[in-house]
């Protein structure tokens, strides 16, 4: 390993990634850590200043509701992105033909479309009188008396697949890539089936990046504000993003703001602690 | 003779995966297509009744009429590009000596330092901005265009840090040795050797940095609002009350994030493409 130093101009020795690191580090410290950390110490401060759990009193007798629904919508659209991306990244790696090639490309599409655009398509397409309801009438499913309603979970769920399936399949795909044929060939030659084949051996061999593919659309899912607040506003039940919204541009109540944080961040807590751990295990 | 279905059934199959797949994706994206050129749209119409290009001319700033509620987003267009190219100069100046630290030095408190960089994927941001705003109206950058590119740094140093430090890992130090043995200063080797060869990494990453602060939207509406109005911001006000207006934006907001990805995912790790918007 280098161990170049600089010599500053009072003469003293100081490692050069020191020199390196100081500006990024700085601004970090800054810009990420000191809000994170003032938004957990805040949000047991009273207005005036002392501790107390006066905002958590608040959060949980305005909020509960939408604690549980941002959980549901977050473990609901994590599980099915597991199983769509799954399901579409072993189909794209056992059959390599002209359809796959073009689904594999089409569902690259979604991957580099903005949230705030994802949020206007949704909220035009997936409207009582918008594009999805009128095909359904058309095609005489539904009738456009009665629109499905679909500023909600449904809704919601609909626009954060449409965005996260394709990033899980990308990520999962990748990792397919990885197993060589021979292990598919040898497990078949031993008598096992195609069903065998992908339990046993394709998901258990790139568990790892079905894993982490998982865990960052979860964290995701938390973190997003632009969709339900587009979709769903300030109905009820919304997500705790919209509530952090509003109570900071509404009643300018940052505490209960950085409460309702503290209970976003209680939600990733395992997720991140799996994706920290991996990533920092990968880079030693 | 037994005919075998199997072939026939697992060919319908796909053919039925693939006129889906193509209704899910482009449903949405033709609705706001459709609203993009609509005059009048009435339902239950499946399509509009009278097209026109009235909001593309107003918003693109070739026309000027007060009648349909649309305006020029070039001055927003223009704000978004300035802010993204300070937003990718700053970002890369921090992010790449971090990023070279990171590859090739053996550092104390090393994973403390990458803990740091991690934080913001694993954690959900939108506390971080709430603070942010705080922070700012104290010092007076609240609603302000330094505040805002403040912010864009954060994200873009964090997605810089990682790609940057990837780059320069990939590079074996063995080059940046040969030229040390034969009598190069360590600047002149990372000029010379190290520079060059991460070249189409770095501009990956000065690229990514671009699209995310072009389409970054929940740190401006926290940090920037009421007065930086950038164009994610300009769709969001005007989405409510004008269907067509707001098409127009997000479908020229589409546009860059397309091509400048499909000129770079080559280069990029999948991972950092979910952190977008």
């Amino acid at each position: 390993m280098t161990t170049s130093t600089s010599i500053t101009r009072k003469g003293l020795k100081v490692p050069s990634y020191i020199l390196l690191l100081t500006p990024a580090v700085i601004f970090m410290l800054l810009m990420y850590a000191y809000p994170f950390l003032a938004s957990i110490i805040r949000s047991f401060l009273d207005k005036s200043g002392t501790f107390s759990l006066e905002n958590y009193v608040k959060t949980l007798d305005l909020y509960t509701k939408d604690i549980a629904f941002t959980f549901s919508v977050t473990v609901f659209n994590t599980l099915c992105t597991a199983i769509l991306a799954i399901l579409l990244a072993v189909y794209f790696r056992i059959r390599q033909n002209r359809i796959t090639r073009i689904l594999s490309a089409l569902y690259k599409l979604p991957l580099f479309i903005p949230f705030v655009v994802v949020a206007q398509m949704m909220n035009s397409f997936l409207a009582p009188h918008g594009l999805l309801n009128v095909a359904l009438a058309q095609l005489g499913l539904i009738n456009l008396q009665r629109p499905l309603q679909l500023f909600n979970f449904t809704g919601l769920s609909f626009g954060f697949l449409w965005k996260q399936v394709p990033f899980a399949v990308l990520i999962m795909h990748g990792g397919f890539q990885m197993i060589d044929n021979s292990y598919i060939e040898t497990a078949r030659s031993a008598g096992a089936g195609m069903g065998k084949v992908i339990t046993r051996v394709l998901i258990p061999m790139n568990k790892s990046s079905i894993l982490v593919s998982l865990v960052l659309v979860y964290s995701q899912i938390v973190g997003t504000f632009t969709l339900p607040y587009m979709l769903i506003g300030g109905k009820i039940p919304t997500t705790i993003t919209v509530d952090i919204a509003h109570r900071v541009n509404y009643f300018r109540d940052f505490g209960v703001a950085n409460a309702l944080g503290v209970f976003s961040y209680l939600i990733v807590l395992l997720t991140a602690w799996y994706y920290l751990k991996t990533k920092l295990g990968e880079t030693k | 003779m037994k005919l075998n279905y199997r072939p026939i059934l697992i060919k319908t199959f796909e053919l039925v995966l693939l006129v889906l797949s193509f209704l899910i994706i482009f449903g949405p994206m033709t609705s706001l297509f459709l609203w993009s050129v609509a005059q009048k749209w009435y339902w239950p119409h499946p399509l509009p009744q009278e097209i026109t290009f009235a909001y593309w001319k107003q918003a693109l700033g070739i026309e000027k009429s007060l009648a349909i509620g649309a305006v020029s987003i070039v001055p927003a267009f223009l704000l978004s590009v300035g802010i993204a190219i300070v937003t990718v100069i700053i970002s890369m100046a921090l992010a790449i000596p971090a990023g070279y630290a990171l590859a090739k030095y053996r550092i104390p408190f090393g994973t403390l330092v990458m803990f740091l960089f991690l934080m913001p994927n694993a954690f959900p941001q939108q506390p971080i901005f709430v603070n942010v705003l705080q922070m700012f109206t104290r010092m007076g950058l609240a609603g302000t265009v330094p505040g805002v590119i403040l912010v864009h740094i954060l994200l873009g140093l964090v997605f810089g840090v990682w790609i940057t430090s990837a780059t320069f890992r990939s590079i074996p130090p063995s080059m940046e040795e040969a030229a040390r043995s034969v009598g190069a200063t360590a600047p002149k080797a990372f000029f010379r050797i190290t520079l060059p060869l991460a070249a189409p990494g770095l501009l990956a990453s000065s690229v990514f940095v671009f699209i995310t602060s072009l389409d970054e939207f929940t740190g401006t509406f926290f940090v920037g609002l009421p007065f930086v109005q950038t164009l994610p911001l300009t769709l969001y006000s005007s989405s409510g009350y004008n269907m067509q207006f707001a098409s127009v934006i997000a479908l020229i907001l589409l546009v860059p994030s397309i091509l400048f990805m499909f000129l770079i995912q080559r280069v990029l790790k999948a991972e950092y493409v979910g952190g977008m918007g």
